[in-house]
């Protein structure tokens, strides 16, 4: 079974050469590379066997699997699940227990070095990782695992991309991102909450097809869906320029489509490509649907100064701004005028010296 | 790397605290400097001179550049120092974002100029600037009056608006969000700086300018 390339298991299930090839440009396409690398895929696809992909769920609320189940790629979605194959899916696969974890591990040693891990949810560290255990077992440990012998790790939605809600202050579980324990691997981030379900599904068929990374940003994002802000591809953007500002969310403004920057929107902050790809098959994303972007692609997005303040207006300002200043206020004049009194007590002295040697002088 | 929340919310109001403390101290300052009484039998209003010499050289005079002194005998400093201010005041007050910014502070808001016009004003105030730098390089006046503390002024305050111009156009090869970290990360510095510096004048001159209106309006001369 191992031995089959995606090709033959495509031929053995009826599929023609000629639709192979199509599937190869259908899938280009999707992957966002030029059609001239549409031979590259084929080749890709009749020379590489199976490759498994195993994914991990620890702090999460499996928002991810439900949004990549619900990918309207067809293609790619058939891809991953016929051909590349999710070997180990919490959510999804029908075994539970010991057998699947017995199957995990079997994975892991039969395709050492080969394998895609994809991680789903944020990794408590906090009291020895007691607050995610699958079996007994921390989730940092079964990570650490796992990311052994991976190809390369995936990390899906904002959780385990930079620590996500469960990190969001007080972080009570001490939750942290896959980036920060593994070091010694590429490490892919799709933060989103969820992330585009066609982005999940691109990713992974980049990483398992091509056998190598696609171009990341600073963020270890993929730089062809995370290149860009919501705010540069943003059909209200010429609001925005114009400074036509919705106010409340059931003004004249909003009625109109006008830009959402003072209702909260940190399109402008926010690296997706929400306003392109879109969601539910390309019908509408936050903003079109007259919502702010509350800023999901980006790390601590939680306790960004809340959804619904204008990314300008500064986080916690208002809570104690007041009495701050206050007191600043109250202080600064209280110095003055500590500063002015000394100022004539030393100048009184000054001048009561310069009598008396006057005086002196004149005694003198 | 200091986290964007950090810049923005603690960070932010540390320097706001240090710049009202600042600002307080060096008005209260002033005021209890100690005065001599004027005993002099007052010839005309001192609210009068006040408010002559604000219409007149605030709000008519620096737009009739023939009847302005230092447009008749400066003439570069009269129209780069006065587009600085003009940009610097548009990008401050009136671009949408900031105003954000003060209703949160201040709990109201006002109406803000279309983004590219305050965008290119701020270009204007760079220029301006820049050219007002230029000409105490090279003016032999200038240059022997101009001190490092001057330098730092102007370099302190084209700095935010540098950063905040580049992240507008997402330029410099930096992303937005560290352009914004950078933009704020100056702001928060210019506010410590401020109190301390001959940038006060934003408050400082108006000081100058009510008490030398008090004066000649109470001598009875035309201030």
């Amino acid at each position: 079974m191992s031995e089959q390339t995606i090709y033959e298991g495509m031929t053995e299930r009826g599929i023609s050469r000629r639709d192979f090839l199509k599937l190869a440009t259908v899938i280009t396409a999707a992957l966002g590379l030029e059609y001239s690398q549409v031979p590259r895929i084929a080749h890709a696809m009749e020379t590489k066997t199976r490759l498994p992909v195993i994914w991990l769920e620890f702090q999460d609320c499996a928002g991810c699997t439900e949004a990549l189940t619900r990918s309207l790629d067809p293609y790619l979605t058939k891809l991953l699940f016929n051909d590349i194959s999710v070997d180990y899916h919490e959510t999804l696969f029908v075994a539970s227990g010991k057998q699947a974890e017995e199957n995990k591990t079997k994975i892991m040693e039969e395709y050492a070095g080969k394998y895609v891990l994809v991680v789903e949810g944020s990794i408590p560290m906090k009291d020895k990782g007691i607050y995610c255990t699958i079996g007994g077992r921390s989730a940092e440990d079964i990570l650490m695992e796992a990311a052994s012998n991976a190809m390369a790790i995936i990390s899906v939605g904002t959780c385990s991309s930079y620590g996500g809600l469960p990190q969001a202050n007080p972080n009570p579980t001490g939750a942290v991102g896959v980036r920060a324990l593994v070091k010694d691997k590429p490490v892919i981030s799709i933060p989103g909450c969820p992330p585009i379900p066609e982005v999940i599904t691109n990713t992974i068929a980049h990483v398992v097809l091509l056998g190598e990374l696609p171009e990341l940003d600073a963020l270890g994002r993929p730089k062809a869906f995370y290149g860009q802000t919501v705010h540069d591809r943003c059909p209200r953007r010429p609001f925005y320029e114009r400074g036509q500002f919705a106010e409340t969310f059931d003004d004249e403004g909003a009625k109109k489509g006008w830009c959402l920057y003072k209702l909260g929107c940190k399109g402008p902050t926010t690296y997706s490509a929400c306003a392109t790809i879109k969601w539910n098959g390309g019908v509408s994303f936050p903003v079109q649907s007259n919502h702010p972007c509350i800023g999901c692609t980006q790390p601590n997005f939680w306790d960004g100064g809340g959804l619904y303040n204008a990314i300008s207006a500064p986080p916690g300002a208002e809570a104690a701004s007041g009495i701050n200043a206050g007191i600043a206020t109250v202080g600064g004049a209280a110095l003055a005028v500590g500063s002015a009194l000394y100022a004539k007590k030393v100048k009184q002295k000054a001048a009561n010296a310069f009598q008396t040697q006057k005086n002196a002088d004149k005694e003198a | 790397m200091l986290s964007p929340e950090f810049i923005r919310g603690p960070l932010f109001k540390f320097s706001l605290l240090i710049f009202i403390l600042g600002m307080v101290y060096r008005f209260f300052r002033i005021l209890f400097m100690g005065w001599k009484k004027d005993y002099a039998p007052p010839r005309g209003s001192a609210w009068g001179g006040i408010i002559k010499t604000y219409t007149k050289s605030l709000i008519f005079l620096p737009f009739l550049p023939p009847k302005f002194p230092s447009a008749r005998h400066r003439p570069l400093t009269y129209v780069a120092g006065g587009l600085f201010h003009v940009g610097l005041f548009a990008a401050i007050f009136l671009l949408a974002p900031h105003i954000e910014t003060w209703r949160t502070l201040l709990g109201f808001g006002w109406p803000a100029l279309p983004t590219p016009l305050v965008d290119g004003l701020a270009v204007v105030a760079i220029v301006g600037l820049i050219t007002l730098a230029s000409n105490r390089m090279i003016n032999p006046v200038t240059k022997m009056l101009t001190g490092p503390a001057d330098w730092l002024n102007i370099i302190f305050v084209l700095l935010p608006l540098i950063t905040g111009w580049a992240m507008y156009h997402h330029i410099f090869g930096l992303n937005y969000t560290k352009l914004t970290n950078l933009h704020l990360l100056t702001v928060n510095w210019l506010l410590i700086w401020t109190p301390f510096s001959r940038i006060s004048h934003f408050l400082t001159y108006f000081i100058t300018k009510t008490m030398h209106g008090a004066k000649f309006g109470r001598l009875g001369v035309e201030p």
